[in-house]
């Protein structure tokens, strides 16, 4: 990916989230406390909030701009969001929220090879009522896949989800990284999955970023109060 | 119930039910703005669209009396440029039954409309979804139950009205009179049993839309 | 600070309640026609009597309703005999108070700024009248007495669907102030007393029907002796001149007493 974040400012209640940092990994690790301002550093990238200040790049293309007064909207900016509890539509079976964002053209065919990867084949036709914790957060992964994201941001997707599990589906998120190919944005406070996942790293505290570098750099760098 | 009941009943009934064509645009639309936006003068618009709720029905009426007469701007263009009467007309029952509803149907549409996971409308724009899109494909149908519950509400409502209609409508029997009117003018004229008979029926009808209405609610919330 | 106010407003709440009122109220139950004269005349016979007349003014027909269910009223003032008739049926008056002095004629009224030409009673039946304002004709005697005269000269089934019925007279007269109806039958001491409207022609004697005003004092009243002294002082001339000069015909002779 290359993700240009300069000079951005968003108030929040207890703090103001300030970034400016250019990612380049092909799996970025956002780590930090809970309330240090990554789910709202996650909504301002995706376009669910604006900046006060500042601007976002994606791969050369501009995604906000306060300066000049440029903002494009979330359903234009192609990043894909899979939120913590996933968020599936509770009214559409889980095919037709996998193929919710997908155009039209090839649908049926990428939707095939995408269940495959995330090994969720069988659940197509089922309701998203009995779904469990893992097969919802692949269902929800599937879904943002299919809309041919250019980037993928992931919200501690594991939060909740137990041990054995989330052994199971790392894998799943390096194919999605090798095969598919697709840059993700992955935000977690367990130390364990950056370290397995991601080449880049980043740690935010109170809504500054402290630290950016490899996922060992970040995460042994001591935490000054 | 003779046929001039029934035949009352069913212009009470199909009165309420276009009042209910007319107040759903309007009320989704106010309902979806007080529910998903912030916006100057927003306590103002509330509290206006909650005012016929509370206020005495007849006042309600006299205001618009005075907005849709004939001595007002209002009333006037529509006398005078589209040839049409309001006041002492269907017309005017449609104006009092739709006026005292809304606000009944704006309140329940607006608990429905938050109900609706916004992180569910959000995610959808992130899958490309324009905010019309959005509120087509998710937020109605999810909203769905809870929009029919208040729309039975006010549609009761509508059933029942009285003050607000007799002000501006009359009650002319055969022209404006519904059967909250007739059931009076029978009081009026000592007919308690006739009048009894009418009650009866608006009883059960508002109670079977209440039920309804209830019974959705409460699977909505399950 | 508010306790001390909340202590105040129950004290004189108190004191209010226990101070005994020396004065009688009197209940009159008047058709809504007799209004402005009667608020006139109450006014000056407050004025030389301890006693406080209390209007309540409606339709014949609603406030008959009201005696027959209990309502507490001491004197019942109608617009015509057949309410009276039915609450005598009842046994509902007191025996030998009531009498008819007053009698009103009916006109035709339309908004003073209208540009209808409405000279004759056929001209009601022209179509440019949408709206023909009258009292509620089955029950409210200034809709009974319109209906009457639109019978006899022949014009009820052809003006019937653009009647609109009102509460009483006073509503219809407001209907046609305000314009929303563009003609209306009232009586002419309604006619009198409105500045926005004009009267179109006045129904003619022969035509007209008899219109006349029992008053009576009720067997429920609890100021029987009050009740009896503002009757008879309604009777009086003081009064009855007042009536005239709002319009009303004075029947003098016999009054009418079943």
């Amino acid at each position: 990916m290359k993700l240009a974040l300069r000079g951005l400012r968003l108030p929040l209640p207890r703090f103001t989230l300030e970034v400016d940092v250019e990612l380049r990994g092909r799996v970025a690790g956002l780590f930090g406390a809970s309330g240090a301002g990554k789910t709202s550093l996650l909504e301002l990238i995706v376009g669910l909030r604006r900046p006060t200040e500042g601007s976002m790049y994606l791969g050369g293309r501009m995604l906000a701009d306060v300066a000049a007064r440029r903002f494009v909207r979330p359903e234009r900016r192609r990043i894909g969001y899979v939120p913590q509890d996933g968020a599936l539509f509770p009214h559409l079976s889980v095919r037709r929220n996998l193929l919710y964002g997908a155009s039209n053209g090839d649908g049926a065919k990428r939707l095939a090879e995408i269940a495959a990867v995330l090994e969720i084949t069988p659940l197509l036709d089922r309701d998203v009522d009995g779904l469990s914790g893992g097969e919802r957060q692949r269902v929800a992964l599937g879904r943002a896949l299919l809309a041919s994201p250019e980037l993928l941001l992931l919200d501690e997707p594991f939060a909740g989800v137990d041990r054995p599990l989330r052994g199971r589906i790392l894998p799943v998120l390096a194919r999605i990284r090798d095969e598919l190919r697709v840059p993700m944005l992955y935000v977690s406070h367990e130390p364990e999955e950056i370290l397995a996942l991601c080449d880049e790293a980043l740690r935010l505290d109170q809504g500054r970023i402290i630290a950016h570098g490899t996922p060992a750099e970040v995460l042994a760098a001591p935490i000054s109060l | 119930m003779s046929g001039e009941e029934t035949r009352i009943l069913g212009f009470t009934l199909g009165m309420a039910a276009l009042a209910m064509v007319a107040i759903v645009p309007p009320g989704l639309a106010l309902a979806w703005l007080l529910a998903r936006r912030a916006f100057p003068g927003k306590a103002v618009i509330e509290t206006l669209v909650a005012l016929p709720l509370v206020m005495p029905p007849v006042a309600t009426g006299l205001f618009l009396l005075r907005l849709f007469g004939r001595r007002s701007a209002l009333g006037r263009f529509v006398h005078d440029r589209l040839d049409l009467d309001v006041i002492f007309t269907w017309r005017g029952v449609l104006l009092a039954m739709a006026v005292m509803s809304l606000p009944l149907f704006v309140r329940s549409a607006r608990v429905a409309f938050e109900e609706v996971p916004h992180r569910l409308e959000q995610v959808a724009r992130t899958l490309g979804a324009a905010p019309a899109r959005v509120f087509a494909t998710i937020t109605l149908p999810l909203a769905a139950r809870g929009l029919t519950a208040g729309l039975l509400l006010a549609f009761a409502r509508a059933l029942g009205e009285f003050g607000a209609t007799i002000v501006v409508a009359g009650n002319i029997p055969g022209r404006t009179q519904t059967s909250a009117l007739a059931i009076y003018q029978l009081i009026q004229l000592g007919r308690d049993d006739a009048a009894l008979r009418l009650c009866l029926a608006a009883a059960v009808l508002a109670f079977v839309a209440l039920f309804t209405s209830e019974r959705l609610l409460a699977r909505s919330r399950a | 600070m508010k306790r001390i106010f909340l202590s105040f407003a129950l004290g004189a709440g108190f004191a209010v309640l226990a101070f005994p009122s020396a004065a009688v109220e009197i209940n009159v139950s008047a058709a809504a026609s007799l209004t402005d004269a009667l608020q006139e005349i109450a006014h000056a016979y407050e004025a030389t009597s301890p006693d406080r007349i209390v209007l309540n003014l409606g339709a014949s027909s609603l406030l008959a309703r009201q005696i027959e269910e209990g309502a507490p009223a001491d004197l019942f003032l109608s617009a015509d005999e057949a309410k009276m008739d039915s609450l005598a049926k009842n046994k509902l008056l007191l025996a030998g108070t009531r009498k008819s002095v007053l009698g009103n004629t009916l006109v035709v009224v339309v908004p003073l700024d209208s540009k209808l030409k409405i000279a004759a009673p056929a001209d009601l039946a022209s179509s440019s009248i949408r709206a023909l304002a009258l009292a509620e004709p089955q029950t409210v005697p200034a809709g009974i007495y319109a209906k009457e005269y639109l019978q006899k000269v022949g014009l009820w089934r052809k003006v019937i669907d653009r009647v609109v019925p009102t509460e009483n007279v006073r509503a219809a007269l407001a209907a046609v102030e305000s314009g929303n109806a563009d003609a209306g039958i009232v009586y002419k001491t309604d006619a009198e007393i409105s500045k926005k409207v004009r009267v179109a022609y006045a129904v003619s004697e022969a035509e007209g029907p008899t219109i006349t005003y029992p008053f009576a004092a009720l067997a429920g009243s609890r100021h029987v002796e009050e009740a009896r002294r503002f009757l008879a002082y309604l009777c009086s001339p003081p009064a009855l001149d007042v009536f005239r000069r709002y319009g009303f015909l004075v029947i003098t002779g016999p009054a009418a007493t079943p």
